[in-house]
């Protein structure tokens, strides 16, 4: 355990899901797609999701890294939607000679992973391909329940509910954990396969054994999880309407992890349309559902830091 | 004729307070004729915006019809399209007019932007509303789109090409020059002729000159282009558009002040807001 010094840190670089979202509605929560940098007390740094909250990342990194040479940056993905990798080009370090990008994903379908990421640097959409930049590219096939080592993460993979598949991370470090779950419908409903869904599909016999076997996948895994940050992009009333989108709300995500041992919740992949008004009432509202459950609640917010581990946090979001 | 910029910012969307007053969402501008027709140029985030308020009317019910141009296909310009609601509603007609960048046809290359690995859409066959995707040939040619004259041409843009715009409605004309990079001997004839007598050009001008001076062959326009182009062309105003994502509102205003001592011609930069009269 660790004492005085912060254990494994997490920062926020983009909070929203689907699209990013400029604007005076936006400007306390963010408006920018899931990012987030996971550093452990000896430097050790993933990078979680590579959406557009990664440039400002890379930014930040590329100043670190003028003063150093050949770094080697871990990019995480649960999946790759463009809300989850369209900052890739623009991360500034890739462009500089000497850095080695490892990247890890989900391999959802017989193409293999290099072609998938290469695919969304083509001519057609950027100026410059994933072959071209001087930076080394190197992918990893993520498989649920495999254990990874990073550095000094120790990383579960976990499978969640989304369309084409999608992968949640428990990451052990510092004696602590986190958990970063995001896409995930609910696992009662249906299933998300690779298939288009114009509207809720009922599931089958089948379908509901794969769904509980995943829910207690995501249970075991989360059990004793100091922060386990979740996809809530909607409210309830919005999933009664979009219930085949890949999305949970707060109370889904509560129902999950209550009677875990986990001490904290981290609502994520903010929907596009929630204001900054309509973030507080959420804010309000599942800080309280939290605390008759005991656990603490918080709301990301881009560019927000929290102390993963209870030895030096006083449990006080910002 | 009016026009209403809905994105102005080039490369990536900019969240965040200092990027307010100009926005901060990727290219998409509508342009309105007196009649009420009205064509879209471009896809970027600032279509979602404009999607909430084309719902509320005929899109909403899908009796709706909009002419899409798109200059390229760059994602800071098709990155709104898989957002686009009215999309999602069977019965509008939604026709998109552009050009292959590369030897694959428009077509595939916005279904590639929505093959299952990359969105939850699966391809476009699977919207509602149906796209029909029009071809337009490289070379300057004119296009039929309802209510106005409108011409294309193609424009460099650093190692690749992309489509300029003029549209001519109500005895009004716009041209719409945006993601170019001209040769060191200046504009080409092609960005001339789109912008002859245009009583509004949109003129990318992602960097100042001093920033553009390490920035050359990344295929965009310092300001001294979109005015040189302006003067040449005999324009009545022209709007600085495709703003760095880099270039905060403050930063803006500075190059605004710094272009309008270089030139007599009306000068300022786009700005997402309401619908200005041309």
């Amino acid at each position: 355990m660790g004492y005085n010094r912060a254990e494994m840190q997490v920062t926020f670089w983009g909070v929203r899901g689907s699209y990013p979202v400029p604007g005076p509605d936006t400007v306390r929560y963010g408006g920018h797609t899931s990012c987030v940098e996971v550093r452990s007390d000896d430097g050790g740094c993933l990078i979680m999701d590579a959406g557009t909250g990664l440039r400002a990342l890379g930014q930040k990194l590329a100043a670190e890294q003028a003063a150093h040479s050949a770094w080697h940056y871990h990019v995480v993905l649960s999946h790759v939607h463009w809300d989850h990798i369209q900052g890739l080009p623009f991360f500034q370090p890739a462009y500089m000679p000497g850095t080695r990008i490892s990247i890890y994903a989900l391999r959802a379908a017989a193409d293999e992973l290099q072609q998938v990421i290469s695919g969304i640097t083509r001519h057609e959409f950027f100026p410059v391909t994933l072959q071209a930049v001087p930076a080394d590219f190197e992918f990893h096939e993520v498989l649920p329940g495999r254990q990874l080592s990073i550095d000094d993460f120790e990383i579960r993979p976990v499978a969640l509910n989304h369309p084409f598949g999608a992968v949640g991370y428990r990451i052990n470090a510092d004696g602590t954990s986190l958990s970063y779950i995001s896409d995930t419908a609910p696992f009662t409903g249906l299933l998300h396969k690779q298939h288009f869904l114009a509207g809720p599909e009922e599931a089958s016999d089948d379908d509901r054994k794969v769904l509980a076997g995943m829910r207690e996948g995501l249970v075991n895994t989360l059990r004793g999880c100091d922060t386990v940050i979740f996809d809530t992009q909607f409210l309830p009333e919005e999933f009664e309407k979009f219930p085949h989108w890949g999305h949970s709300t707060p109370d889904h995500a509560l129902d999950l992890v209550k009677g875990l041992g986990i001490r904290r919740l981290v609502l994520y992949h903010h929907a596009p349309g929630h204001s900054d008004k309509v973030m507080d009432t959420i804010e309000d509202t599942y800080r309280r559902k939290g605390n008759d459950l005991g656990i603490q609640v918080v709301v990301a917010r881009e560019r927000m830091t929290l102390q993963v581990g209870q030895v030096t946090d006083p449990g006080v979001g910002p | 004729m009016k026009v209403r910029f809905w994105g102005v910012r080039g490369s990536f969307a900019t969240p965040g307070p200092h990027y307010l007053r100009y926005g901060g969402n990727t290219p998409a501008v509508e342009i309105t004729n007196d009649a009420g027709r009205r064509v879209l140029i471009d896809l970027g985030t600032g279509v979602t915006e404009l999607a909430k308020q084309l719902m509320l009317g005929e899109f909403g019910e899908g009796r709706g019809t909009l002419p899409v141009l798109l200059t390229h296909t760059h994602l800071d310009h098709i990155q709104g399209l898989p957002f686009f609601t009215p999309f999602f509603i069977k019965g509008n007609k939604i026709q998109i007019h552009g050009a292959a960048l590369t030897g694959l046809p428009l077509a595939a290359v916005l279904q590639n932007q929505l093959n299952g690995h990359y969105s939850p859409l699966y391809g476009l066959e699977n919207l509602a509303a149906g796209v029909a995707v029009e071809a337009i040939e490289p070379g300057a040619t004119s296009l039929s789109v309802e209510g106005f004259e409108v011409s294309a041409a193609t424009l460099p843009h650093g190692g690749t090409w992309v489509l300029g715009f003029r549209f001519e409605a109500d005895g009004k004309t716009l041209a719409y020059l945006s993601d170019v990079e001209y040769p060191v001997e200046g504009p080409t004839p092609e960005a001339l002729a789109l912008a002859r007598g245009a009583d509004l050009l949109i003129h990318d001008a992602m960097f100042s000159d001093a920033e553009y001076e390490s920035r050359a062959g990344w295929g965009h326009s310092p300001v001294s282009s979109a005015i040189s182009v302006a003067e040449r062309s005999g324009v009545g105003k022209v709007a600085l558009f495709h703003h760095s994502p880099d270039s905060t509102d403050a930063e803006i205003d500075t190059i605004v002040a710094d272009a309008r001592r270089r030139t007599s011609i009306s000068l300022v930069a786009a700005a997402e807001g309401p619908a200005i009269e041309i």
